[in-house]
């Protein structure tokens, strides 16, 4: 045990170093002492257990006040050890750069979106609630664990990085705190030793995120979160991948992170296009890379204390996430699982291979590749070099309509062409895209859905899946899907309506439904509906 | 042990605190995996859970519990509609309430229609009806639905709600020895279990003498559920001067039609055409909401098929197709 001259010494050791430590308040009677910061946060947890947003669902409420309860009576039990033993808990505030930085670039991208995307506001306290029991939790942690707790704004990038991806629905948000809660447990226990130092293993959210979205996809749980949603009203932002560009470009020159952001995404451009050109249809649906996994490789994967040292090692890491979300695509697709867990679930499996890679780089005998990123051709300034790369490559991939201009794969008239002529992949991408409009409450989309399953030519033929489509289409007033729900040996097609061609012309992220309807049709015609051109 | 596994291991960390130990912390850990997997994989099963407690398996009098809680008699409720013409629509100058959407033609006040013969419940399709059809297959309504009552028509489900009933009802009596011999052979010829075309439902409502009400036509409170607060009892009122027996053809809950709302003069033939309009089903009877007028026999009302109001129900035919 360690004794309590020696913990005196190394507080007074410690507080001469670069952070500032607050010192222990002086036992005298009774004081809260450092505890009153804890109590301080669950107490501001319970008060925004009072806020309206939080009323408005019940078990949202009970969420809030399952996890003050549970903090309090860690902190109780805690607080009452040390009085016993006389021991003290102390903390140091250290603000680093990578955390602040890290965060305001999230918060960025959260208020650009939300502009957008309403409910991404109306998730705003539920994000303090988070941010307050992360604090708590990752506080109580330490001091359990007889450590010093670094005060700084380490929970601000691991909520908001969690939350970009994936959020648990009201109803079953004390999801949202078991993840948090596991997400600092992995930092604080899940370490290994690297380079002389204890180090956590796993990227704290890309922890949490990873291990719930494995459980989710394998309980077919995913309703129970925004995740879809998320991943797919990102590009209801106008020109996101250049939003996301200009931002990223911030992280990348306070935290050299571009080799593993650049790569991973010219990686992910070269295998679309690749795949496009011997394919003859784009890989992902609405992008050369979905505007989630542009976000991801910018926020999620790039964290510098989990991803390897050496500049070679980067490059690989960042080549390795491409080709792993590039995999992961097809093969959730093929297991029937959401997609877009492709980008989540990449990243604890390369954190693990951290060491492997920096050994394996280091082990290589050749001066001029381990050189080939040496920081002297740079004049000392290798990642303004490699950001200049990264430029010309997203300026290039911009020019060549890669990145916020229209997609091929937004045409649907393109997926059904390409379905009749057999190309490959190309039914399941058109059933796909239909279930996503049809999601989205396009009426003529839940139709040929049904449509699809009542033929049975390019998905098995489910009669009862078709009527449950067609009676969505048909709540949504389209006859056809009406006429359809009534006989079931009837195969009745109509032209999208004018709601549904808002719907259906977004392209990723346009909001159409202003739109006057010259304009839609015109739009329509680009996009090859034949109905829309003569319409004009 | 190399350096990979050791470094994996954690071991030689010098700077790992004493407690809770590292062994806590997983043990920790794999309880919240476990418990976030098993209470995931466990919400389904919840909520067939929460339906079965629904199962409250009603014995109301008067409805057989083997039968899907149908009228307990030889036909499960059901009463035959002869075949034959009947006039359909209505004439100013007998009947002073009349709608314009309830003339025949610019030429012609009513219209004749000739209809084979077919089977129509004799009361609304109640909660518990209906609350069987959840329980079976789980479809998801507004729990709203199925409150009240369960003696009461449903009511503040959608068309394709409805539709979906009748489809299960038809599956499960092709299926079953409960169903009475003549709809079985009725089934078994080709009719189908669904809403009532408009005109099926109009000549049940009226018979073929032109009557304004189910009971005549004569305007009376004594018949009918209407200008009142809220839904009763299917077969609350005695009617036995009502056309064929039914009950409230005339208020208590609005009934959907399988027939969109178009122009007369009615044709059945016309129905899989223009597709291009927004979807607008006929409903018809009135309801408890509505006055006089709208309970009468011939009045067309249109429900959007996405609508659940606590005024619009429906009742179930027997019909050749």
């Amino acid at each position: 045990m360690v004794s309590k001259a020696k913990r005196k010494r190394s507080s007074s050791m410690e507080s001469s170093g670069n952070s500032a430590v607050l010192q222990p308040v002086a036992n005298a009677g009774f004081s809260l002492g450092n505890f009153k910061i804890p109590f301080a946060l669950i107490i501001a947890l319970a008060a925004l257990a009072m806020t309206p947003r939080v009323q408005a669902n019940e078990i949202l409420f009970y969420s809030f006040a399952g996890a003050v309860l549970f903090l309090l009576t860690w902190f109780v039990y805690l607080f009452m050890q040390c009085q016993r033993s006389g021991e003290e808990r102390s903390f140091e505030l250290i603000l680093r750069q990578q955390h602040y930085i890290q965060a305001m670039v999230q918060i960025s991208v959260y208020s650009y979106w939300g502009y957008f995307w309403r409910p991404v506001y109306d998730h705003a306290w539920l994000i303090v609630g988070q941010i307050l029991f992360a604090y708590t939790f990752d506080m109580l942690l330490a001091w359990s664990r007889r450590q010093k707790y670094t005060l700084g704004f380490g929970p601000f990038p691991i909520i908001l990085s969690i939350n970009l991806f994936l959020w648990f629905r009201d109803d079953w948000f004390y999801m949202q705190f078991l993840m948090i809660a596991l997400g600092f447990m992995g930092k604080e226990y899940v370490r290994w030793q690297r380079e002389g130092r204890n180090v956590h293993i796993f990227n704290p959210s890309a922890f949490a995120l990873g291990l719930f979205s494995l459980v989710l996809i394998l309980t077919n749980t995913t309703h129970l979160t925004w995740g879809q949603e998320i991943a797919s009203t990102l590009t209801l932002a106008p020109n996101i991948y250049t939003f996301l560009f200009l931002i990223g470009l911030i992280v990348m020159y306070f935290f050299s992170i571009t080799l593993v952001a650049g790569m991973a995404a010219i990686s992910l451009f070269a295998l679309s296009a690749l795949y496009n050109a011997t394919a003859g249809v784009p890989y992902f649906l609405d992008s050369e890379i979905p505007a989630a996994v542009f976000l991801g490789l910018h926020l999620l994967v790039t964290d510098p204390s989990t991803s390897p040292r050496t500049p070679l090692g980067k490059t690989l890491f960042g080549i390795l996430y491409g080709f792993s979300v590039f995999a992961l695509y097809t093969l959730l697709g093929a297991l029937g699982a959401p997609t877009f867990y492709d980008k989540l679930l990449a990243v604890p499996i390369l954190n693990l291979s951290v060491i492997a890679i920096d050994n394996a780089v280091r082990s290589i005998k050749s001066r001029e590749l381990l050189n080939v990123w040496n920081d002297n051709w740079f004049g000392g300034k290798a990642n303004l070099a490699h950001m200049s790369v990264w430029v010309f490559v997203f300026l290039l991939m911009s020019g060549l309509g890669k990145t916020d201009s229209k997609h091929t794969g937004d045409s649907l008239p393109f997926w059904q062409e390409a379905c009749f002529s057999e190309l490959p992949n190309a039914c399941e991408r058109l059933v796909q895209l239909e279930s996503t409009y049809c999601a989205d409450n396009s009426a003529w989309a839940c139709n040929e859905l049904g449509l699809q399953f009542r033929e049975g030519i390019i998905v098995a033929r489910d009669n009862a899946m078709a009527r449950d489509y067609f009676a969505q289409s048909c709540e949504l007033k389209f006859k056809a899907g009406c006429l359809n729900l009534l006989n079931d040996d009837l195969l009745a097609k109509e032209d999208p309506h004018e709601l549904d061609l808002r719907l259906l012309l977004r392209e990723g992220g346009l909001n159409l439904m202003e739109n006057p309807l010259d304009e839609l049709y015109d739009r329509a015609c680009e996009h090859s509906w034949a109905f829309a051109c003569e319409n004009i | 042990m190399n350096r990979s596994e050791s470094d994996l291991a954690g071991i030689g960390n010098k700077t790992e605190a004493t407690a809770p130990s590292r062994t806590v912390g997983f043990t920790a850990m794999s309880i919240i995996i476990f418990f976030v997997a098993y209470w995931m994989s466990s919400q389904s099963s919840i909520s067939s859970s929460v339906n079965s407690q629904m199962n409250s398996a009603e014995s109301l009098p008067g409805f057989n519990k083997q039968a899907w809680l149908l009228p307990d008699d030889a036909l499960l409720g059901f009463v035959e509609i002869p075949a034959g013409e009947f006039t359909m629509g209505s004439n100013p100058a007998l009947d002073r309430m009349a709608y314009e959407n309830e003339r025949w033609s610019n030429l012609q006040r009513q219209g004749s229609v000739q209809l084979s013969s077919f089977y129509i419940n004799r009361y609304e399709v109640t909660i518990a009806q209906f609350r069987q059809f959840v329980e079976d297959t789980g479809i998801a309504i507004d729990p709203a639905a199925l409150q009240g009552d369960p003696s009461t028509p449903v009511s503040s489900i959608t068309w394709p709600q409805a539709i979906a009933y009748t489809q299960w009802l038809e599956g499960k009596m092709r299926n079953s020895p409960q169903t009475p011999a003549p709809l079985m052979a009725s089934l078994e010829a080709g009719a189908k279990i669904s809403l009532p075309t408009e005109a099926e439902w109009e000549k049940a409502a009226r018979t073929d003498d032109g009557r304004t009400f189910p009971w005549g036509s004569q305007p009376t409170s004594e018949f009918a559920n209407f200008a009142g607060e809220g839904k009763r009892s299917v077969g609350f009122y005695a009617c036995a001067s009502c056309a064929f027996g039914l009950s409230d053809m005339a208020g208590n809950v609005w009934e959907m039609t399988r027939s969109p709302l178009q122009p007369y003069p009615y044709d059945a033939e016309d129905d899989d055409e223009n597709l291009a309009e927004d979807a607008l089903w006929v409903m018809r009877g009135g309801s408890y909401a509505d006055t006089i007028n709208n309970i009468r026999s011939a009045v067309r009302g249109g429900v959007d098929p996405g609508v659940r109001n606590n005024t619009i129900g429906f009742r179930v035919v027997i019909s050749p197709h």
